[in-house]
């Protein structure tokens, strides 16, 4: 497992937004909220590639996405919000009323190659 | 932290020369942004659209608003505030030192570039998204680009307005804030209203597990709150009024479906900047509106015996 600690970044995607609308029950919601975007360079550091799953931690919960390639700097991953991202949420809003959403420290350890065609359901 | 200087989508339109969005990314996630309000539109004011309009992009990555900017400028994640307040300085001469901006992950040039552009505009605005108001410092990242506009206003035109969610979430804010005084984070229950975020705000009071029943209109909390807080949906009875089948409808003891607003039941929707506007139901639907199922819940309500021996004045007055 590597040792390094990523910094997670939630985020919105217009894909996503439109699941908002036509429902969040389909695999292709799942899909867009289980990938991860991550730099190829910390990929090579942590050990895995494209389409291989994760299990990202943070010292609330963990949950498990696939990773993408993507062109995001190094040190950051990005993934749309959506239940695996609320999972990793603590519940403190620090008496703001707003959970901290963006920018948690979290460490990431390999399970697996590409996931298995009975998982998406 | 002192309000919000802000103006109508429809002024930025006609005036806006100088567009920042801070913490956002419009081509994502408000893709019509930029050609019914920011960018494209030509005006009165501003004949030639496009080429007499300058768009900055402050953001942690090169998202696909980078594309549509003049200048992208990539602050360290976690340093906007300190970002804004050297700006604060700059924008009146102060001395601010290297190690200061070096902290941002920017360089003194493009900051002074940034200052330059910003004095020399006719009518700026700044954008700002949850990349500002999410991450850590939240309110007081919003407050402090809040007060930059205000502090610009020395020099020219300057505005700032929250790229607000999907949905009607303006619309609750202000409904909210002309009915009871306060935007969110409310609690009724001694009969008026008081408000304190970090207590009555939803997330703290699921979290502490302060409530024991739950009555969620529109919104999918199952999928967007922090881990403890579902939990509690999924402990106590939850009610859940939504068009779709939701992660919250799935957790709760009764989902009722009820028609989309604006699409097929009528009513008024906020826009980002407070404008509202009339929906007329383009289809009919076979599910009633959610104000018809909230109405006929409190006139079942008001039916049962009143348990606090005074019925409080807000239950019988609201709606």
């Amino acid at each position: 497992m590597s040792e390094k600690r990523y910094l997670l970044n939630p985020m919105r995607t217009a894909k996503q937004g439109v699941h908002v609308n036509v429902g969040k029950d389909g695999d292709e919601y799942i899909e867009i909220t289980t990938t991860l975007s991550i730099h190829a360079d910390d990929m090579a550091e942590i050990g895995v590639s494209d389409g291989d799953r994760v299990l990202v931690k943070t010292e609330f919960g963990e949950a498990e996405f696939g990773c993408q390639t993507a062109k995001v700097p190094a040190g950051m991953i990005f993934v749309p919000y959506g239940p695996p991202t609320c999972q990793l949420m603590g519940g403190s809003t620090d008496g703001t009323g707003m959970p901290t959403s963006k920018g948690w420290e979290v460490e990431i350890e390999p399970v697996g190659r590409a996931k298995p065609e009975a998982d998406a359901e | 932290m002192g309000g919000k200087v802000t103006c109508t989508l429809g002024e930025v339109k006609n005036r806006a020369d100088f567009i920042v969005y801070w913490g956002g990314n419009p081509a994502e996630c408000h893709p019509r942004h930029f050609t019914k309000y920011t960018l494209m539109q030509k005006s009165p004011f501003l004949p030639r659209g496009r080429k007499d309009r300058t768009m900055v992009l402050v953001d942690i990555r090169e998202t696909k608003s980078a594309k549509a900017s003049n200048i992208f400028l990539q602050v360290r994640p976690g340093k906007d505030f300190e970002l804004i307040t050297l700006l604060r300085a700059m924008i009146k001469d102060q001395p601010i030192s290297e190690a200061q901006v070096a902290e941002t992950g920017l360089t003194i040039e493009q900051l002074q570039d940034f200052v330059s552009r910003m004095k020399a505009a006719k009518y700026g605005v700044f954008f700002f998204g949850m990349g500002l108001s999410m991450t850590r410092g939240k309110h007081m990242n919003s407050a402090a680009l809040l007060t930059l506009a205000a502090e610009m206003n020395a020099f020219t035109k300057f505005v700032a307005m929250p790229m607000r969610g999907h949905g009607n979430v303006t619309g609750a804010d202000v409904i909210m804030r002309w009915q009871t005084g306060y935007p969110f984070g409310i609690s009724f229950n001694r009969g008026y209203p008081r408000y304190n975020p970090g207590e009555f705000s939803t997330v703290d009071v699921l979290v502490r597990g302060d409530t024991d029943c739950a009555f969620i209109i529109g919104a999918d909390p199952g999928a967007t709150m922090p881990q403890p807080a579902i939990d509690h949906l999924a402990k106590v009875p939850t009610i859940v009024l939504d068009p779709h089948v939701t992660h919250t409808s799935k957790l709760a003891r009764v989902h009722i479906t009820t028609a989309p607003a604006g699409i097929s039941a009528p009513g008024t929707a906020y826009r980002m900047d407070e404008i509202p506007l009339p929906l007329r139901p383009a289809l009919k639907s076979p599910y009633p509106s959610d104000e018809e199922v909230v109405r006929r819940i409190k006139e079942a309500l008001l039916e049962k015996p009143d348990w606090m021996g005074e019925r409080p004045q807000m239950l019988q007055n609201q709606i």
